[in-house]
C-alpha cells in the first residue's frame, strides 16, 4: 500500500509542479505540444524551403543541393529558363512554365470557387428551408464533401474515360471535347474543374448554411407582411446578411483551390494540367531539382498570401472583421 | 408602405381568383395559370426541382459507380448510364484477392485513427488555453496557427521529404530502416499538424463556453488544473470533442498529398488506401470495375460516417470556420 502511493506520488510530481506554476507559465507548457508539431511540420520547413530555393540544383550527386546561388532560381522560373519537364500546356514551348501553372492555379482558383459559391447558395437554400426527409436531402448534399479525394478523382476519371465512360461522347457531341479529354490541357482541365465544384460546392453550401440559419427568421415575417415575394426576400435580406459567411467561406475555398494536387495527379496527371503544386511534385521527383522545386513551392506559399492579403483587404471594410 | 392598404400583388391575385373565366385548358397551361395567379405555387416549384437537382448531381456518380462495378470485364465498354452491361458482384472480391486491399484499407484506418487520437489531445489541451486562459502573447499565436492553415503542404513538403528520408540512428531500435519513410509516422505526424488548427478553433469555442463556476467548483473540491481539464471541461463538451474528431478523422483518411508522397505505394510499407486504388490502374491492366469496386468499398466508412454524425459534421465545420 505505501509502496503504491509513492507511486503515485512520483507519477503525480509533474502535475504538482505545474500546480505551482503561475497562470501564464501553466498557458505556455499546455501549448507546447501544438507548437512543438507545429514548429517541426509547419514553421521550421517553410523555412528551409525558402533556404533551399537559395541553393544550386545538384542532379547526380547524392545530395541534391549545391551552393549558394542567390535568387538565381527565382529569376529562371520566371524567364522561363528553368529545367523542368516541359508541359503540353503550351505546345509550342514559348510560355514558360511557371507562367503556364501560375494561370492553371488562379483560373483553376477563379473557376471553381465562382462556381462552387453559386451551386452551394442553392443547395444551402433547400437544406435550409423545413420540409419532410430534410435530413436525408441534407446527408445526400453534403457527401461528395467526405469523399476521399482519390475515389472523387476515380469517378471522374472513369466517367471521362473513352472506353468506359458516357460522359465523353456527350461532350464531345456536344463539340466541347476532343478525342482523348484525359490527355489533352483544356478537357482535363474542365474534367478537373468540373470534379472539384461535384466535391466541394457542398462544403460551400454548408458554411453559408451556417450564416443562413443566424438570420432572424422575425425579419422575412415582416417582408412577408409588407408583400415582399421570395426574391424580393432574398435580395433584400439573405443576400446582404450572409455576405459575410460567404466572404470568409469564399477565402477558404479560395485558398484550398489554390493547392490543388490529388485530384490532378489521379485523373489527367501533372504533366497535363500542371497546378503550382504539382510543378514543385514534378521537379522533385522526375529531374530531382530539389532547389528549384523549392522555388516553386515557396513562390506557391507567396502567390496564396497574396490572394489572401487582397481578400482580406476586401473584407476589412465589411462587418465580417476576420480576427 | 402603409399597412391598412392592400399590396396591389395581393390586389391583383384576388381579382384574378374571382374573374378566372373557366376555361378548357391542358395540364402544364392550367399549372401555368395557376403559378401565375399564385406565385408561391412556381417558388415552391422551383424549390422541388433545384432539391431534385441536387439529389441527382450529388448521388448520380455514385450509382453510376456501382453500375461500373457490376460490369463484368469484358463487357466495360458497354457500361450503359442507368444499367450495368451485364451482372458479376465478384469484383468486390476480387478486390481482396487480386491485392491485399483489406491491408490498404487496414493502414489508411490506423493512419487515420492515431491522427485523430493525437490531433485531439494536443488541441484540447491548446484549445483550452486559447479558450479559457488570459496571457501575455494570446493573439499572437492564436494567429500564427491560423497562418499555418494558409500554407500550401507542398511548402512543407521538400524538407519533410528529406528529413523522412534521413536515417535516424535514435530511431533504429523502433524502425528497422531507421527513416520515417515508409512507416505511417510519416504520413499521420505531418497530418496531424496540418489538421490541427481546425480542431485547435473547434474546441476553443467549445471549451470556452463552459461555465467558469464548474471548473472553479472542480478546483475548489481538490482537482488539479489538468484535472479540471479532462474531468470537467473535457466531457461538458463531449460534442465538440466528437465533431473534432469527426472532421480530422475524415480529413485525415481522405487526404492525398502526404499520403500519396510519403511511402513507395507497398501495402507492407503502410501505403494508405488511395494507393490501393490507384494500384489497379497499373499493376497488370487498367481494371475499371476493380477501381470502381474499390472505391466503393472504401468509401463506405466514411459515407457511414456521415450519415451518423451530420449534425457533427454541420455545426463543427460553421463553428470552426465563423471562429476563424
Amino acid at each position: 500500500m505505501s509502496t503504491d502511493t509513492s507511486d503515485r506520488r512520483l507519477l503525480l510530481r509533474p502535475v504538482h509542479w505545474l500546480e505551482t506554476k503561475s497562470e501564464a507559465v501553466f498557458a505556455y507548457i499546455l501549448l507546447a505540444p501544438a507548437f512543438l508539431l507545429l514548429a517541426v511540420i509547419a514553421f521550421f520547413p517553410l523555412v528551409q524551403t525558402f533556404r533551399f530555393s537559395l541553393l544550386a540544383d545538384e542532379t547526380a550527386a547524392a545530395n541534391p543541393f549545391g551552393g549558394f546561388v542567390g535568387f538565381e532560381n527565382y529569376a529562371a522560373l520566371l524567364t522561363g529558363e528553368a529545367l523542368i519537364p516541359q508541359q503540353f500546356l503550351d505546345p509550342t514551348f514559348e510560355t514558360p512554365l511557371l507562367q503556364q501553372a501560375l494561370f492553371v492555379t488562379l483560373a483553376f482558383a477563379i473557376l471553381s470557387v465562382l462556381f462552387e459559391t453559386l451551386i452551394g447558395f442553392g443547395q444551402a437554400l433547400v437544406i435550409d428551408q423545413e420540409f419532410y426527409g430534410r435530413r436525408w436531402v441534407r446527408v445526400a448534399i453534403i457527401i461528395p464533401y467526405a469523399i476521399p479525394i482519390v475515389i472523387q478523382a476515380m469517378i471522374f476519371f472513369l466517367m471521362f474515360n473513352p472506353t468506359v465512360g458516357f460522359a465523353t461522347d456527350f461532350m464531345q457531341a456536344l463539340g466541347i471535347f476532343g478525342q482523348n479529354p484525359l490527355a489533352t490541357p483544356r478537357d482535363s482541365f474542365i474534367i478537373v474543374l468540373v470534379a472539384d465544384i461535384w466535391k466541394t460546392a457542398a462544403f460551400m453550401a454548408l458554411l453559408i448554411l451556417a450564416g443562413l440559419q443566424s438570420v432572424d427568421r422575425g425579419l422575412y415575417d415582416v417582408a412577408k407582411v409588407s408583400g415582399a415575394s421570395p426574391w424580393q426576400q432574398f435580395k433584400y435580406i439573405t443576400l446582404p446578411l450572409v455576405a459575410p459567411a460567404l466572404l470568409v467561406a469564399m477565402l477558404f475555398r479560395t485558398m484550398d483551390a489554390m493547392r490543388i494536387y490529388g485530384l490532378i495527379d489521379a485523373t489527367a496527371g501533372c504533366q497535363t494540367v500542371p497546378s503550382m503544386s504539382c510543378l514543385v511534385i514534378t521537379a522533385l521527383q522526375e529531374t530531382r531539382r530539389w532547389a528549384t522545386g523549392s522555388s516553386v513551392a515557396f513562390l506557391t506559399a507567396v502567390v496564396i498570401a497574396i490572394v489572401v492579403l487582397i481578400y482580406l483587404f476586401g473584407l476589412r471594410d465589411t462587418e465580417a472583421g476576420v480576427t | 408602405m402603409s399597412g391598412e392598404e392592400q399590396h396591389p400583388d395581393l390586389e391583383a391575385q384576388e381579382r384574378a381568383g374571382q374573374e378566372e373565366p373557366e376555361l378548357d385548358r391542358g395540364i402544364v397551361e392550367a399549372w401555368a395559370a395557376r403559378a401565375i395567379s399564385n406565385p408561391d405555387r412556381a417558388y415552391k416549384a422551383t424549390f422541388y426541382l433545384a432539391t431534385f437537382f441536387f439529389l441527382v448531381t450529388t448521388l448520380f456518380p455514385f450509382y453510376w459507380l456501382l453500375m461500373v462495378a457490376l460490369t463484368p470485364r469484358g463487357n466495360l465498354s458497354d457500361v450503359g448510364v442507368l444499367t450495368p452491361a451485364g451482372f458479376n458482384p465478384g469484383a468486390f472480391v476480387e478486390i481482396f484477392t487480386r491485392l491485399p486491399f483489406h491491408r490498404y484499407m487496414f493502414n489508411s484506418f490506423l493512419i487515420a485513427t492515431v491522427a485523430t487520437v493525437l490531433v485531439l489531445f494536443v488541441a484540447s489541451l491548446a484549445g483550452y488555453v486559447f479558450g479559457r486562459l488570459r496571457f501575455r502573447g494570446r493573439n499572437a499565436l492564436l494567429l500564427s496557427v491560423l497562418v499555418t492553415s494558409f500554407f500550401p503542404p507542398a511548402a512543407f513538403f521538400i524538407p519533410l521529404n528529406r528529413l523522412f528520408n534521413t536515417n535516424i540512428d535514435a530511431l533504429r531500435p523502433i524502425l528497422s530502416a531507421g527513416s520515417l519513410y515508409n512507416t505511417p509516422y510519416a504520413i499521420f505526424i505531418p497530418l496531424s499538424a496540418l489538421y490541427l488548427p481546425l480542431s485547435i478553433f473547434i474546441l476553443m469555442t467549445f471549451y470556452s463556453q463552459i461555465p467558469d463556476g464548474l471548473e472553479d467548483a472542480a478546483r475548489v473540491e481538490g482537482t488539479t488544473r489538468l484535472g479540471a481539464l479532462f474531468r470537467v471541461i473535457v466531457p461538458l463538451s463531449a460534442p465538440g470533442v466528437a465533431t473534432a474528431g469527426v472532421l480530422t478523422f475524415i480529413t485525415v483518411y481522405n487526404e492525398y498529398f502526404f499520403s500519396s508522397l510519403m511511402t513507395d505505394g507497398r501495402p507492407q510499407n503502410w501505403a494508405p488506401m488511395l494507393e490501393g486504388v490507384l494500384r489497379f490502374q497499373g499493376e497488370f491492366e487498367v481494371l475499371f470495375n476493380l477501381m470502381a469496386a474499390a472505391s466503393i468499398v472504401a468509401v463506405l466508412p466514411v459515407a457511414i460516417l456521415v450519415i451518423v454524425a451530420q449534425e457533427k459534421i454541420v455545426s463543427g465545420l460553421t463553428a470552426g470556420a465563423v471562429k476563424e
